[in-house]
């Protein structure tokens, strides 16, 4: 998951890696820190921000407030912008550094780019860029010597790398990027920061988990899994169709084969049926996040049970819609599986406005009928 | 390894003294896996349900000569289990367990490469050969021997094609779920060779998500091979969000590499046919081996 830039920046700082002086803001501008010009940048947990007008330049203190206050409250790639960035402009040459976890080796990648971040594209797409080692601090440093063997700032960026590799390591994170990067005789300064964290790695990093405890706005989705245990992932916050279901790999390709139909699901949930273990909370939970929504028209249910008792989910899902009574949308209940036909019986006994189908493509046009006809 | 596994492999279950090692034991079993002893930390000299159980890994395969284990250990137990299974001698690995640490995932991934061991998962319902064995999860109505070879990153989503493949009367030679971590073990482009060299497989059917390399580099792996079994490709998550769901941490670094384009076109140009949905995928597999069908 990828950090903000002021958190993976906050980082930085703490391992030595130089960055500039910034606030952050969510409200009004405070005093900006030195003389400008300033760079104001939207913070949104996702990449491409310059391309979609979420990173400006500004010369006055006038243009700062302007610009982070057209900023704050939009969305921008698909995420709320809560707050932004207002950081002094570095000056100099950019240049381009990142080491990321390399999952076919078992290693790590190490990229360095001396003309800097423009290229960065163009020198990966090709997937060769950069060169592969262990995952180790002496593999790193060794790596890395040679690539800037001939640099004029060879040791500053030396000891650059060393912080970094020792973030990474240290942190467990996925990938570490500095893009663009500055470096002057006087040392070198961070002007972004990409951090992709590794969220099955939190409990044993608690200060990555309180960075995310302390923004559960922004890390919305990530906060959700920590605290329940489970995905629900809210794809558009106007979605017409809840989906409660299981299995990452299944519930994504529903969602594609909804879309393809002419729908628009609300959310991404991968839910466990076998973790439940006997308790209705996961899915009121669940129902209760999809009927906050207005825009919401049907509640898609898809449950293929290999090992779990259909039987056993149908009562739970009936006594967690028993418990949702602000949930007044049409189910339709996809149920294959293991105890298949006892669970057909239980909802037609007590939710009969369902409908239950075995089958995966009845199912889909029953939803698409039902969220076509109100629209 | 995986080819050659039979109802006669002996295998051990690492955990099986817990709610799910013993559940899952005891439908292995009676699926038709050799399960000749488990481990647990707690003394058990009575045994699990006739399966004897030992404290160490290294006891349970010098007594039973277990070659492979399926690792019933929490995510942050992984790691430990596997290097305990590999110390003593275990070469093929099943470790189920959702949200393994990466940096733990490196770790395993390059124990057992230094070994030759192969390992398979995390994240994933595990393995089978139909009608012989399974370890792990793969529910048995999904199961029936016949000639398509599944390899998968998402056990839902295989179930549902193994499910529909078994209606059509149709089954499956071999079926390994790689599972869907970014850092993991056998990898699809590893698959390709062993399921070409299966006499029992006659087509291949790779069922992939976006995020990752890996349907890119099974590309490459069939484009290098030369009369490959037809393969047949389902690939999950056009509609991901961005960032959030595949974690995007290889956007950049690969480039293009990683979207449903990208995969597709690699696919589609080695000459995998690649759909957009389960249903038109079964379709083409039906036709395609309606000489292999059984009678219903």
């Amino acid at each position: 998951m990828l950090l903000i830039e002021a958190d993976g920046k906050a980082l930085f700082r703490a391992f030595g890696i130089g960055v500039p002086d910034s606030v952050l803001v969510t409200d009004e501008v405070p005093s900006l820190p030195g003389t400008g010009p300033w760079m104001v940048k939207a913070q949104v947990p996702v990449g491409g921000r310059g391309k979609a007008g979420g990173i400006r330049k500004c010369d006055s203190a006038a243009a700062v407030a302007e610009a982070a206050h057209t900023m704050l409250g939009t969305r921008l790639r698909g995420h709320a912008v809560e707050a932004v960035l207002v950081e002094q402009t570095v000056t100099g040459a950019e240049r381009y550094l990142s080491i990321s976890i390399d999952a076919a080796s078992y290693g790590v990648r190490v990229i360095y780019l001396s003309g800097g971040g423009v290229n960065v594209e163009q020198a990966t797409e090709s997937g060769g860029a950069g060169k592969i080692c262990a995952p180790d601090r002496l593999a790193i440093a060794a790596t890395l010597s040679d690539m800037v063997a001939d640099d004029p700032d060879r040791a500053t960026l030396m000891a650059l790398g060393e912080r970094l590799a020792d973030l990474l390591l240290t942190r467990e994170l996925v990938l570490a990027e500095i893009n663009p990067l500055f470096v002057s005789p006087s040392g070198s300064v961070a002007g972004d920061a990409k951090l992709v964290i590794d969220l099955n790695a939190i409990d044993r990093q608690p200060d990555i988990r309180a960075i995310i405890e302390a923004r559960p706005g922004i890390y919305k989705d990530a906060v959700r899994k920590l605290h329940e245990g489970f995905d629900y992932v809210e794809l558009d916050p106007e979605g017409e169709i809840g989906l409660l279901t299981t299995g990452a790999g299944l519930s994504m390709m529903l969602i594609d084969e909804l879309t393809a139909r002419g729908g628009s699901p609300l959310n991404f949930l991968d839910i466990r049926t076998g973790q439940l273990r006997g308790s209705p909370t996961r899915i009121i939970q669940a129902l209760t996040w999809m009927a906050e929504r207005p825009s919401l028209k049907c509640v898609l249910v898809n449950i293929f049970a290999g090992i779990t008792d259909l039987a056993e989910f149908s009562t739970l899902l009936a006594d967690a819609l028993d418990a949702t009574p602000h949930m007044r949308v049409p189910v339709v209940a996809r149920l294959a599986g293991r105890g298949q036909e006892a669970a057909a019986k239980i909802l037609a006994e007590r939710r009969p406005d369902f409908f239950v189908t075995e089958d995966l493509e009845e199912s889909l046009e029953r939803v698409a009928a039902i969220v076509g006809g109100g629209a | 390894m995986i080819g050659s596994l039979n109802r006669t492999t002996p295998v051990i279950v690492q955990g099986i003294t817990g709610r799910m090692g013993r559940t899952h034991a005891n439908l292995m079993r009676a699926y038709g896996t050799n399960i000749a002893g488990g481990t647990s930390v707690r003394f058990t000299p009575e045994g699990v349900d006739g399966i004897p159980v030992f404290t160490t890994c290294a006891a349970a395969v010098a007594a039973t000569g277990a070659v492979a284990s399926v690792v019933m250990a929490p995510p942050d137990g992984t790691r430990a289990a596997v290097e305990e299974a590999l110390a003593a001698g275990i070469k093929l690995l099943v470790t189920p367990a959702e949200g393994v640490p990466v940096h733990d995932a490196l770790a395993i991934g390059r124990a057992a490469r230094a070994v030759g061991a192969v390992w398979v998962g995390a994240s994933n319902p595990g393995l089978a050969v139909p009608g012989e064995m399974k370890m792990g999860f793969l529910p048995d109505v999904c199961l029936a021997p016949g000639p398509v070879a599944i390899m998968s990153k998402s056990g839902t989503l295989s179930y549902e094609v193994g499910y529909r493949l078994v209606r059509a009367g149709l089954g499956q030679s071999l079926w390994i779920g790689v599972g869907g971590d970014a850092v993991k073990g056998v990898r699809f482009a590893d698959l390709l060779a062993p399921f070409n060299a299966d006499n029992r497989t006659h087509a291949i059917a790779l069922i992939g998500e976006v995020g990752g390399a890996e349907e890119e580099e099974f590309a490459d792996a069939l484009a290098r091979t030369l009369n490959s079994k037809p393969v047949y490709a389902l690939i999950a998550g056009r509609e991901a969000k961005e960032g959030v769901a595949m974690g995007h941490a290889g956007a950049l670094t690969y480039g293009t590499s990683g979207t449903l384009t990208s995969k597709t076109e690699r696919l589609t140009a080695a000459g995998a046919h690649v759909f957009a949905s389960i249903e038109s995928m079964i379709a083409a597999i039906t036709a395609d081996l309606a000489a292999h069908r059984r009678t219903r």
